[in-house]
């Protein structure tokens, strides 16, 4: 990224924090100084503070891109117990005190704070607005909660999710498209994901609160330990589905290594697939089924003999034969893998062209269209081999990639994929390969002639990708 | 103990328990009692004895416990719970019977023990505290966790009980590994006790109030115990790698890690422990894919080169860096000559070095079974540690393998 762009987006952040940092300021006065809310009684308050800080500090990754985190329930169900005259109050302030993460505090992260504050401020008084008009409305004042009926307080937590959710999405939203421009946004299309289990959450916590009321403080350990359980159960759920992931990329990353023409091709395929998949709008499922494919797309070579890969010379057409099988020792070490049978189709069908020529993997025929994210991979993969030096050919330009993947798109590769890689690419400010043209021959010839002296690593700006190995010095020494 | 004495064993309960029900109907129509609360609280046992949820140790517990809890809330004194429980597990043994595996009868020995006498603590409490100054809530709250916590303890001591007469495993890996289950415990003890606490009070709200948040609960253990499985097949994958490309015998990764296993759940390791011992003996020769490398090949390489070529790959993994260490000490010596044992050497790597040299000596040196345990015998001492070559022998006896 340029300085100008790094300074525009350090203004916009500023100005972001002051307007969130002011619009939360302003709601949590409003709620504590309007006289129909008092505020409720101090240790029932602490106590769901508490619970309501440690949840929102400890959100679990459910999957890609949904984070769950109790925290809404304990909200909702301690404005049940508190009532419509204290709700609003009450749940206000307890979600003021979560603003500051430990994750923040240890990153002297300034600006996520300020805008947490703004967000969850404003999200909980919505919430708990909702709620306390749907126990208020025809109710005379007064009544206590319980009386108002418990499909009343169920229906109304599960509105109140529904406002906490609308009021925390939108405000992410604004934030990302503002600090961090289109990347990374696909507005509304996750919603109904994220929406179920919030509804589901806001209604239980109502019925909890409710159950506080009706039979007393015994209610209380057992609400802790609904809590406690299921947060305990998802976390170890988050965590071993961490592992398994970080597994397979520290495996990759450390078989490629072996070898400084593939080191991080693995990592930087998955990157490019993962950025044209987001272009192409697909959903969290399938840009996880993707990275995953891309994750295991070259694990076949890794049994290929290194001589082959190494070669400097044209591959001969057995060696070439040998070098696709690769395809299939993917499929023959990954059979057994249950949840990656899906993601073994894709990178099995990764040479397989658009137009149904190439190689294809088991249970494809010739002339058969490969998946679109095979094709996705496809592209992804080229996009690598191109910009990075090969035994047999130094890197050459990203222009020249373009107009590679571009002559045969239609052909070899899906022209809407091209298109759209091509467009996330320019979008992030990247760039990959050699900075000097040559024509595909001439970088073979470099090749041929020998090439162990002049690899450089300098010209992939990602600090979490490994540089792809360029041929730079070749031609000023 | 066999199948059949196990089996045995499980219809003697049911006997006891069938009188035991009768005796306890007889009470509760004789002092008239809603017997019809009882036989529908039965039902509910029986039939969830068709459900079951998976514990992060790997195994099952039947749901049948939830109505359980809430029938010790509800029904009227000890007779009445003892009736519904009788009746409940007679008819969970029905249940069972359709459900195929070979552990259903040392799962309902241990399940319905303790749960009578879950139903007996906790219903006794309930009766005896109710003359006391305690809200009823808290009565009913502290009799459930009373009750829980002697089920949890006797459902584990009678598992690792059955589990060693069944396969002769070690009690300390039976009992370590029973004790992992209780946070599926909690969440199937909670939904049944706010049920029945809610139900007098609060009517069919009591449903999804017990019923949501387990839910949640289930959802996530159903997943991680699937995760658990797809990460270790994983794992068995990555690990041929080597077998796929010919550079190490095919299947040798995956019988060492099975009798790696075997031998260190028969020493009792930590259950823990033996799962990162599994994945250790699966990669364990994970080193070799290095010989791809033509220089390598030419320079030689000895089994240490291996061994620390295959952990430096492993290390790579940030949440297998104790695998990574176990395979990189599996060629230690137990003892060198003149020297006291290294006690740096773990005993996963001993398990590992002992299981490979027993599956090569008897898959690619061809010797029979007895004279590769006989290899192992003699290298005990300096090579191979002699508890774990003791255990070799009482595994591949278990096997019927050797003779005894």
């Amino acid at each position: 990224m340029s300085r100008a762009a790094v300074q525009r987006q350090h203004r916009t952040k500023v100005r972001l924090a002051a307007g969130f940092g002011a619009l939360g300021s302003v709601i949590l006065a409003a709620v504590i100084w309007v006289p129909w809310q008092t505020f409720p009684n101090p240790l029932l308050w602490v106590l769901f503070a508490a619970a309501f800080v440690y949840f929102e500090w400890h959100s679990v990754e459910v999957n890609d891109r949904l984070y769950a985190s109790p925290s809404i329930m304990i909200l909702l169900a301690a404005a049940v117990i508190f009532g419509p005259e204290s709700a609003i109050v009450g749940g206000t302030t307890m979600a003021a005190l979560a603003v500051v993460t430990p994750i923040d505090i240890r990153r002297h992260d300034w600006f996520q704070p300020i805008v947490n504050f703004g967000q969850l401020v404003a999200s909980a008084a919505a919430a708990t607005t909702v709620l306390s008009l749907v126990l208020s409305i025809g109710v005379a004042p007064g009544t206590p909660v319980l009386d108002t009926g418990l499909l009343r307080i169920a229906l109304g937590s599960a509105l109140a999710s529904i406002a906490y959710a609308l009021v925390n999405y939108r405000m992410v939203l604004f934030i990302v498209s503002r600090v961090y421009g289109r990347m990374g946004v696909r507005p509304w299309s996750n919603m109904a994901q994220i929406m179920v289990p919030e509804i589901g959450m806001g209604f239980l916590g109502g019925l909890l609160g409710a159950t506080y009321l009706t039979i007393g403080t015994a209610a209380l350990p057992l609400i802790a330990v609904v809590f406690l359980a299921g947060y305990m159960a998802f976390e170890s759920y988050a965590r071993l589905r961490e592992a398994q992931e970080s597994t397979i990329r520290g495996f990759i990353k450390a078989l490629e290594a072996k070898d400084r023409y593939t080191r991080g091709h693995t990592e930087r395929v998955a990157y490019f697939a993962e950025m044209i998949g987001i272009q192409m709008g697909l959903d969290g499922t399938q840009l996880e089924r993707l990275r995953w494919a891309a994750l295991i797309h070259d694990v076949g070579k890794l049994a290929v003999p290194r001589e082959l890969i190494r070669k400097r010379s044209r591959l001969t057409e057995e060696e070439y034969e040998a070098m696709q099988m690769h395809v299939h020792f993917v499929e023959d070490l990954l059979k057994d893998v249950d949840f990656l049978q899906p993601m073994v189709e894709i990178a099995s069908n990764h040479h397989a062209h658009y137009d149904g020529n190439g190689y294809h993997g088991t249970g494809h025929e010739h002339g058969d269209t490969p998946s679109k994210e095979a094709c996705i991979l496809a592209v992804a993969d080229t996009f690598d081999a191109i910009t990075s030096t090969r035994s047999y050919r130094v890197a050459l330009t990203q222009p020249y990639a373009y107009a590679e993947l571009r002559r045969h798109a239609g052909t070899q590769f899906d022209p809407e994929v091209v298109e759209a890689f091509i467009e996330a690419m320019e979008d992030s400010g990247r760039s990959y390969g050699s900075k000097i043209e040559r024509t595909d021959d001439e970088a073979r010839d470099i090749a041929e002639e020998g090439l162990d002296e002049i690899l450089e690593t300098d010209q992939i700006v990602d600090r979490d990708l490994t540089p792809a190995p360029v041929a730079e010095g070749v031609d000023n020494g | 103990m066999a199948e059949s004495r196990l089996h045995r064993l499980s219809l003697i309960l049911l006997g006891v328990i069938t009188v035991l029900g009768a005796v306890a109907f007889a009470l509760i129509v004789r002092s008239g009692d809603e017997w019809v609360a009882v036989l529908l609280w039965a039902a509910a046992i029986a039939g969830m004895h068709h459900l079951s949820v998976p514990t992060p140790s790997g195994r099952r517990i039947n749901l049948a416990i939830g109505p359980a809890v809430a029938a010790v809330i509800l029904l009227p004194g000890t007779a009445a719970v003892m009736a519904a429980y009788s009746a409940g597990l007679v008819g969970g043994w029905v249940v069972l019977r359709r459900r195929s595996g070979d552990d259903r009868d040392s799962d309902y020995v241990a399940e319905s023990i303790s749960m009578l006498i879950f139903g007996l603590v906790a219903s006794l409490m309930l009766t005896g505290l109710s003359g006391s100054s305690l809200p009823l809530a808290w009565v009913q709250l502290l009799s459930i966790a009373a009750g829980g916590v002697v089920w949890f303890v006797l459902r584990a001591l009678v598992s690792a009980w059955v589990g060693i007469e069944r396969e002769d495993l070690a009690s300390r890996y039976l009992w370590l590994r029973s004790l992992e289950d209780w946070t599926v415990a909690l969440s199937i003890f909670t939904a049944g006790a706010l049920f029945g606490m809610t139900w007098p009070l609060m009517g069919i709200w009591a449903f999804p109030i017990a019923i949501l948040p387990y839910a949640f609960g289930h959802l996530a253990f159903v997943r991680y115990h699937s995760t658990r499985v797809t990460y270790g097949q994983m794992i068995r994958a990555l690990a041929q790698i080597p077998e796929v490309a010919d550079l190490a015998p095919r299947g040798h990764s995956t019988r060492t890690a099975d009798l790696a296993v075997s031998i260190a759940r028969e020493i009792g390791l930590h259950p823990d422990d033996v799962i990162e011992l599994e994945y250790a003996a699966l990669m364990h020769d994970v080193g070799l894919i290095t010989l791809t490398e033509p220089a390598i090949l030419q320079a030689g390489y000895t089994d240490e080169d291996v061994a620390l070529w295959g952990a430096q790959i492993i290390a790579e993994a940030p949440h297998l860096q104790e695998v990574s260490e176990y395979v990189r000490m599996q060629h230690s010596p137990f003892r060198r000559p003149g020297e006291a044992t290294d006690p740096d050497v773990p005993m996963i790597s001993k398990i590992i070095k002992v299981a490979s040299a027993y599956d090569q000596a008897v898959y690619e040196m061809h010797l029979s079974p007895l004279e590769g345990l006989e290899r192992i015998h003699r290298g005990s001492a300096y090579d191979f540690d002699p508890e774990v070559s003791a255990s070799l022998r009482r595994v591949l006896v278990q096997r019927g393998v050797i003779a005894a």
